[in-house]
Order: C-alpha cells, then structure tokens, then sequence
C-alpha cells in the first residue's frame, strides 16, 4: 500500500475532494463564512493537486494508469474502473482547475446578494468534480456519467436566478438538446461495448481500430455528435448563446471555459485516439469544416447581437471554432497551437465574462444600447476588460496574438505540404475571423465603457475587491502566456501534444508493455517523434522592449518641452470649454453605441444578417431538428469514408 | 428475438426524437426525451443478453468454468441510465412548471424571448 | 564592451534610423510632398513642402483642452502608443539588404501590427466621448475590416511566391523576402505579383485614409470624426501618425515588390527607398487624392472586398500553381 501523499493518487483528489466539498457544503451550508472556506479550500486543493503533477507528467513524460480498488488487469483484460493521465488530461485537467478556481473566488462577492447561495456552490463543485473526473478518467462509461454530471449541474446553474429575463427558457432547451446529445453518447458507448466487450479506454482504443464494422462506425458517429452538443459547436450554438446570457457571470466563466473545452477534449480522444482516424485527408477535412463554419458564423452573427453576454458567447463558440480546425489540421504544430489557444480562450473569455458581470452587478443590464461611459466609473474593469478585448482580437503582445499566429503558420504549412489549396481559404476565413472579432470588441468597448453616461447610471461605483482580483488574476495569466509562449510551449502543449500522436504509449500505460503492439499487430500507430520546428521569428519580450524604448523616447520629448499646457477639468465640472462640440444640435445628442455601429457593413450585408436572425429563431423544435439532422449528416458521412 | 430487441430500441430512440422534433408542447418533449431513454436502456439490456443464460447472480465457489449466464456489466448500466433518466425527468419537470409559472403557456412557439 | 555597443547602436536604430528621427523627416516630407502635388494637380499654388512640419510645431505650442466626459488617461495616452508601434514596424521593414532587428520581422506580425496605430485612433477617438467621434470610429472599423482581406491575400500571395522559388514552400519572414529579391531582381517583374501589387497600392490609400477612401475623417460631414475633440500635442501626434503611416505603407511595398534595387551602402539604400516612396506617392496617392470624391461607407467595403482582393486573390491562385 503506497503512501497516500504519493503523486499517483493525486487525480482521484482532485476529483473526490469536489465531490467532497459539494456534500459539506449541503450539510454546513448555512453558515457563510464555513460555506466559501470549504469552497474555496476544496478548489484550491484540486488545483494544487494538477499543479503537482506537472512534473511527473509533463516533464518526466510519465503515464499515471491508477485503477480504482487495485484491479489491475487480469489475463490482459480489464476489469476494473480506471483513471489515466496523461500530458493532454493534465493539459485540460490544469486548465480547468485554474478556471474553477478563480470563478469561486469571483462568486464570493458576486453571489452575495442572491438567494439559495448554499446550492449554488453545491451545484458549482459538482460542475467542477464533473469536468475533472471527464478529463481524468480512463473508462468510458465513466466518462459518460461524468457527462451527465456537468450537465445537470450546468443545466441548474443556467436557470439558478430565475427571475433573470430567458433563464428558465435557456435552461429547458440546453437540458432537452444536452440530455439528447448525452442519449447519442450512451449509445454510442454501448454499441462498442458490444463489439469489444470491454469499457476501458485503452483497451477499446487497442480493439476497434482494427476492427471497424458498421456498427462501430454508427458508434462514431453517435459518439462525436453527443460530444459535439457539449463543446456547443454548429450546429448547436445558438444553446451556447441563450445558457451563456441567462446564466450568472461566474457560471458562464465555466460554461465557456470549461465545457466547452470538455466537449473538445471528448472530441480529440474519439478521433486522435479511440477510433484513430485522423490520418485520413477526408476526416480532417470534416474537423477543418466544421471548425471554420463554427468560427465564421458564430463571429458575424456576434455583430448583430444587442446583449452583451449574448455577444461574448456567441465568440466562445467562434474561438472553439479556431480550436477545431487547428486541431483537424493533424500537425504537431497545429495540434498544440489549437490547444494552447484553448489555454487562452479559457483565460481571456472568463476575464471578458468577469468584465460583463461587474457591469451587470453595477448597473443592472447588460444592454449594448442602453449602456455607455462606465470607464469613469469602473476605471479598472475598463482596463481590465481592455486586457481581455486585446487579448481575444489577436493584438500583440497579449496571447491571443501568440496562439492565433501559430495556427495562421499550421494551416499554411498544412496548405503547403498537401498542396491543397483548401487550407489556403482555412487561412485566409481565420484571419478575417480575427479582424471581425476586434471590431465586436470595439462595439462593445464604445458601447458600454467610453461615450456618454446616460443619468440613470450616475451612482455607480467600481466593483469590489475580491471580484477585481478574480479578474486581475485572469487579466495576469493572459499577459504571461503572451510573453512567454515558449515556456507554455515546453512546459504545456508540446507534452500535451506528443502525448496526443503517441496513442500506443497511452494503451501500454494502462494495459503493461507491449499490449498495443501485440493486440493490434498491423494497425499500430508509429510512436512519433513529434517535431516543434521553430514555428516562425516572434519573439514578444524584445519586441515589448523595442516598443517600450520608444514610448519612452516619446514620452520624454513630450513632457520636457516647454510648450505643455493642458487643461482638463475634474468632472462634473461643465463649462462652455471642456464641453463637447455638437455644432448647434445638442438636444439632439444620442449615445453613439450599440446598434448604431458599423451600420455601413451591416447594411451590405443585410440579406445575411436578416436571414440568420430568422433562422435562430428561439424555438425548441428547430434546434431539436438540426440536432437530429447533424447526427444523420455526421453518420452518412461515417459510413461513406471510413 | 433478440434482433426484434434491438429493432424495437432503435425505433423507440427514433421515436423519441421525432417526439421531441414535432411537438410544440413542453410535456411532449420532455415525454420524447424519456422515450429515447428508453430505447437506450433496451439496447444496453438487449446486447448483454446471452440466449440460454441464468442471471448472474452466484455465491462464492457456485461460479465453475461450464457457468452460463447473461452478462452482468449491461445490466448495471441500464441501471445506472434508468436513474440518470429519472433524473433528467425530474429536473425537466420543475424546469415546465416554472416555465409556465413565468410565461403562462407550454407552447414552444410562444416560449422564444431568446432568439437571433 | 560589445554589448554597450550593441545597445548602442539598437539605440541609434531606434531613435535616427529607421525610426523616430527618420520616420518624422521623411514622413512629414511624404505628406507635405503629396500636398503639393494635390494642389498644383488642381490649379492651385499649394502649401510649401515642410508645411506638415510647421503645422506639427505649431499645434505643438497650442493649448490641449480634454472635455469634461472623457476619460483623460486613454485620451492622452493613445496617440503615443499608435506613433510607437508605427514607429516599431518601420524598425522591421527591410530598407533593401539592410534590416535593423531582423529577428522579429515576420509578415503576419507587421499585419498585425499594423492594426495598432488605427486601434489606438479608435480608442482615442472613444475616450473623447463625442458623438462625432462615434461615428468615426464606426466607419473607421469598417475600413479596418475592408482593408485587411486584400492585404492578407497580399502577402499569403507574397510568402508563396518567394517560398516556391527558396524551395521551403512558404516563407513568412522579411529577411528572406528582402534577400531573395536581392538575388533573383524584384518581384514586380514576375507577372503573377502584378495584380497583387496593383491591390496592395489600391490599399494603401485606404489604410491612410485619403481621398476616396476617406469617409472615417470626412472633414464635412463628421467635423474629422475620430479627431473631432482632440487639441494640442496630442492632435500633433495623431498628424505625424499619419505622416508615418504613409511612410511605413510605401516603404513596405517598396521592401515586397520593388526590393533588390539596392546598392548595398545604407545611406544610398535610404535615399533610394525614400526615392520611391515619393514616386508612388505622387503616382498613386495624390493622383486619386486630387481625382476622386470620397465613396460612402458601404460602397468602401463592397470596393474592396470585391475588387481589390478579387485581384489579390488572382495572384494568390497563380503564385500557388507555381507560376
């Protein structure tokens, strides 16, 4: 019996101690100051225990197969439940942990003023010990219970403030489009049970590339649907959007943050590892194709929305497209460029979500035509939110700009090496993408934060502390992996990634040496030696250098010269000079912001715009249907190429 | 009989979601959605079965080589879907009444405040 | 020792050539260049070549008056980040065989970098709080929005082209371009970087927003839109912001297409870049400036995303079949 503080044992805290914290919390709830210690202690304990294991994990490049109860595999079968954690699981394990953890420290403050709050922490932990037990488990029945989990806890989290306008309606359909995605996933699970008759991941990853029939291919198709409903990409994201605005703001940190990532880590296991099919050019082409749909849509349809968690949700789903096509490419460096820009999408739209939320919790919309000139007001969410606007648009040097321009790099490469011309046209819909995104940002930037202060919002105050250091941690960690992508590389994705084209590793870890090369004879994947060739010249630290020479150099010119008046008033003050110039029409003045903005672009593309406005039209049958007709797409498809 | 199994399972999951698709009343889709539920647990039960097979119950030292029986692990799935099914019933359940508390109708059609 | 002197001379980079001192001169100079020419194109006498520069000193000494609903920190504090990232990207573009931080030159980056001058007039313009500026800062998204498209085929065309003769299949960095240009004669003379080069010079009206291109700081109908509320040092760095602009869009053309022209000794090499800034300039800038009325916002966007990239994706097909 090893010791109990061996790092081997540390998935299954991370995991039981959620669990754990949830049932004290419904037990000690009532007691305020009891309830966020024991919720903060049991995330802060999760995280620590990822942390941990970085070392043995990613730089050791160790296998942790933990099988609950001691039943180790008899006769190269298993029998028993098992945990496997390799690179990629701590990978999406880490990030999940940072993400849950800095969402409960926010929800202290945020959720002070709610009813019910010892349910909402119950909820919210077992939301995280959902996501961690998917990421880390290495059974697949579990990971379907897992998935359960999340989405009730997500469900009820959805609709937790009732009276919030769309909550309840934003819960119904996520549950009954989630619960059939979840049904997709059970029978996708059980139809490789009976080809394999075994429910271990490795060991079905040993068994049923060799052996595809139709129904394992059925099973595919079922399997990457259900996982598709929870990664919300086209075309069940118009779910993503109404859970993501009805939902309060720490919830929806998680829900963009978390699940989505979830789904995306369900969908890489099923190709890269499971079923193996990724070598072919026509399922890539299905992962590219569903990736740049997702992006591309979901940011147009970002421009015309009114609400602004409405519109951060809608560019969740964009930036998840990004995700998937990097990850569809089946490079080494698209793999890990799409997952590091899962790193930073987790990063950046939780700071956003945190943002919106602040101003939610101040002035009680968030209604892009109703709001405007709260940055002097909240001076530091403006900077705050600037950090995380900068960082989704891809502005250098925050990270946004790191891992976009290592996927713009993989899909070129990627273009030149299958001389297909295709990735050419993936390249250039990412980069329009990228430039769509900074102009919602500016909407929503002149919208709510800069323009006129309508009187109504005359008294609001910054937020408290603890929510501005929840944001202020998100805002630090954005900057980091900016200026050290290298580091995040070596330490983060690179593992992950190497972990993700080395499947037969993965199967021996669990399963003793050799099993993978003896069960799946001709079929074994080559262990790659995945090469990280020097993806490009950035390099952010000197060009932060450059830029502040220059700054500097300017500044100085500026503040020495003789000639420097300026006359600024403190405000409130207003005299015929510091007001603003409206030549004559000040009875006139309207906040320039919301709907009024790049109305010359949405007016060329007026045909469009109404069309998809018609198409999501709110009604629980048209999503149920796309549901249905994904799943029959996706199976066609299975069954013609594979 | 057991093709007959998973015929009737496949139906009644197809069923389930064109329940869901074509009916404008909450309770009818939250009805679908138990029926594709069903379908599913008849296709766990139905793969495990072995044609000639006991239950698998057995004490310690019953179990011999020549034992015959039908494969335990389906059985407990099916259990553990039936109560994640009764679950997602529940829950849909106070999602409707609150829903019609709130709106004052269970037609899809009219509960669309969100869309676009 | 070596290190003081390679701070050094990084230093004297930065500060004379290629960046501040020389962006300043020969920016103003550009500018003050295509006014001439506008107004001698028109019949009129026009203002003396330096007048920029007079204008930049004398904006300098006036008072800087920040109303009463802006937010003072952004409202200083943008004009200077945009002339130090223009400033920075000058730093990157080859001046024929010379660069002065090679390493970081890459042209993804300079595209993305280019958004940040234009980024920064927006925030500036939305500190200010000005219903005018509003609008402005609308219409100059879109031409944001326009303009990249054309330049984004531009330079995918570019990177293929050089990468199909160096042989790796793409390149992305300057240096290479510059280098390669220097062996094999400019890439103008291939006829399939023509229609890219005709895009990349419709942009760069575009991108510095002057006639017809113009409609973010249409003078008359939204009193200069994103300036609107700006005075003083502040607007005096806004101009020479655009002065450079002119200059950086110019001398990356000349660094893509018109490279290998050099003669090798930096001073030269200089002169001869800015020999050919001016030509296109005159040829290009003033020539539309002075001929055209301003287009409306959405007949920009409709130009350039189909016109203008139409051509740019035409080089990108053909530079991609090898041609």
């Amino acid at each position: 019996m090893s010791n109990f503080m061996n790092y081997i044992h540390f998935p299954i805290y991370s995991v039981m101690v959620l669990f754990l914290g949830a049932f004290l919390i419904v037990v000690l709830g009532k007691n305020k100051t009891l309830r966020s210690i024991i919720a903060v202690l049991s995330v802060s304990i999760s995280l620590a225990c990822m942390i941990a294991l970085i070392k043995p994990v990613m730089v050791n490049g160790e296998v942790i197969a933990y099988w609950m109860g001691n039943r180790v595999p008899a006769g190269g079968y298993a029998i028993g439940i098992a945990m496997e954690v390799d690179a990629l699981s701590l990978f999406f394990g880490l990030l999940i942990s940072t993400a849950v953890f800095v969402s409960t420290v926010y929800s202290i403050q945020y959720m002070a003023h709610d009813e019910n709050i010892p349910q909402y922490y119950t909820l919210l932990l077992m939301l995280a010990g959902g996501v961690m037990g998917l990421v880390l488990s290495g059974d697949i029945f579990n990971m379907f219970i897992m998935v359960e989990i999340l989405t009730f806890a997500a469900v009820a989290l959805t609709a937790f403030r009732n009276r919030v306008f769309g909550a309840l309606e934003a819960a119904f359909k996520y549950l009954v489009v989630g619960c059939m995605g979840s049904t997709c996933i059970l029978a996708g699970t059980i139809m490789l049970y009976a080809n394999a008759h075994t429910l271990n991941f490795a060991q079905l990853s040993a068994i049923i590339p060799g052996n595809m029939n139709t129904s394992t291919k059925i099973a595919f198709a079922l399997l990457f649907v259900g996982f598709s409903t929870k990664a919300f990409i086209v075309p069940f994201h118009p779910l993503a959007a109404d859970a993501h605005g009805a939902a309060p703001a720490s919830i929806s940190v998680l829900i963009s943050g978390v699940l989505t990532k979830s789904g995306i880590y369900g969908i890489i296991r099923l190709t890269y590892f499971l079923f193996q099919t990724m070598g072919l050019s026509t399922f890539q082409f299905l992962l590219v194709f569903i990736g740049c749909v997702s992006m591309f849509l979901c940011v147009t349809m970002a421009l015309a929305q009114h609400d602004f968690k409405r519109l951060l949700a809608f560019h969740s789903i964009s930036q998840i497209g990004y995700v998937l096509t990097a990850v569809g490419l089946f490079t080494a460096v698209g793999f890990s460029s799409g997952i590091y820009h899962a790193l930073n999408h987790t990063l950046f739209k939780g700071l956003l979500f945190l943002a919106a939320g602040a101003v939610l919790h101040e002035t009680g919309t968030t209604n892009l035509d109703e709001l405007g000139g709260l940055s002097k007001k909240m001076p530091h969410t403006t900077v705050l939110f600037l950090i995380g606007a900068f960082s989704i648009s891809g502005i250098p040097p925050f990270n946004g700009f790191a891992s976009k321009w290592m996927i713009y790099q993989a899909c070129y490469q990627k273009a030149v090496e299958s001389g297909n011309i295709g990735y050419v046209l993936v390249t250039v819909i990412c980069l329009v993408t990228s430039v769509l995104t900074l102009a919602s940002f500016v909407k929503v930037s002149q919208s709510v934060f800069f323009g006129r202060l309508p009187e109504k919002y005359e008294n609001v105050k910054e937020v408290s502390f603890g929510m501005r250091l929840a944001m202020g941690i998100f805002a630090l960690l954005c900057v980091l992996t900016g200026l050290f992508p290298d580091l995040v590389g070596k330490y983060l994705t690179q593992p992950a990634a190497t972990a993700a084209f080395n499947a037969s590793s993965y199967i021996d870890a669990m399963l003793g040496e050799g099993y993978a090369a003896s069960a799946m004879g001709p079929f074994l994947p080559a262990a790659q030696n995945v090469v990280f060739y020097e993806a490009g010249v950035w390099s952010p630290m000197s060009w932060l250098l450059i830029m502040c020479i220059v700054l500097l150099a300017i500044t100085i010119v500026a503040v020495t010269s003789k000639y420097d008046r300026v006359s600024a008033v403190s405000s409130g003050e207003a005299d015929a000079k510091h007001a603003l110039f409206f030549s004559g029409e000040e009875a006139v003045y309207s906040q320039v912001g919301g709907s009024d903005l790049f109305w010359g672009f949405k007016h060329n593309w007026r045909h469009y715009f109404s069309f998809m406005h018609d198409l999501h039209s709110g009604i629980l049958n048209d999503y149920a249907l796309w549901a249905v007709v994904d799943l029959a797409l996706v199976m066609l498809f299975m069954l013609i190429v594979l | 009989m057991i093709t007959f199994n998973y015929i009737a399972s496949f139906f009644l999951i197809a069923l389930g979601f064109y329940t869901i698709i074509t009916k404008f009343n909450l309770v009818k889709a939250v009805i679908g959605l138990s029926i594709a539920d069903y379908g599913v647990n008849l296709l766990i039960i139905s793969i495990g079965y072995v044609p000639g097979g006991t239950a698998p119950i057995f004490t310690q030292g019953e179990i011999t080589q020549l034992s015959y029986f039908v494969d335990p692990i389906p059985q407990a799935l099916t259990l553990t879907s039936i109560v994640i099914g009764a679950c997602v019933t529940a829950m849909s359940m106070s999602l409707v009444m609150k829903l019609h508390e709130s709106y004052g109708t269970l037609d899809t059609r009219e509960i669309r405040r969100l869309h676009g | 020792m070596s290190v003081i002197v390679n701070a050094l001379v990084d230093l004297g980079y930065i500060l004379i050539f290629p960046g501040f001192l020389f962006c300043f001169l020969c920016g103003m100079l550009l500018c003050g260049i295509e006014r001439k020419i506008v107004a001698r194109m028109q019949k009129r006498v026009g203002p003396p070549i330096l007048q920029p520069m007079y204008d930049f000193f004398k904006l300098c000494g006036k008072e800087t008056i920040v109303p009463a609903v802006a937010n003072k920190t952004v409202y200083l504090l943008a004009p200077i980040v945009g002339l130090a990232a223009l400033v920075v990207i000058q730093l990157f573009i080859p001046v024929f065989n010379f660069t002065a931080f090679s390493g970081n030159a890459d042209i993804i980056v300079i595209l993305y970098l280019l958004l940040i001058p234009a980024l920064a007039e927006i925030f500036g313009a939305a500190a200010t709080g000005s219903p005018f500026a509003g609008v402005g800062l609308s219409r100059e998204m879109v031409t944001i929005i326009s303009c990249e498209l054309p330049l984004v085929l531009v330079f995918l065309a570019v990177g293929k082209a050089v990468g199909n003769a160096v042989g790796s299949g793409v390149v992305f960095s300057m240096q290479t371009i510059a280098s390669y240009q220097a062996e094999h004669g400019c890439l103008l003379l291939k006829p399939s970087m023509i229609p890219a080069a005709i895009a990349f010079l419709l942009t760069i009206p575009g991108e510095t927003g002057t006639h017809p291109f113009d409609a973010a700081e249409a003078e008359t109908e939204i009193c200069e839109g994103m300036l609107a509320e700006y005075s003083g040092k502040p607007l005096a760095v806004y101009k020479l912001s655009h002065a450079v602009k002119m200059l950086t869009l110019t001398s990356l053309f000349v660094a893509l297409f018109l490279g290998g022209l050099g003669t090798g000794v930096i001073l030269v090499d200089g002169l001869i870049n800015f020999f050919f800034c001016v030509v296109i300039t005159i040829c290009v800038v003033a020539l539309m400036d002075a001929s055209t009325a301003r287009l409306k916002i959405e007949q920009l966007f409709k130009y350039y995303w189909t016109v203008v990239s139409g051509l740019a994706a035409i080089s990108l097909v053909l530079a991609w079949y090898g041609l």
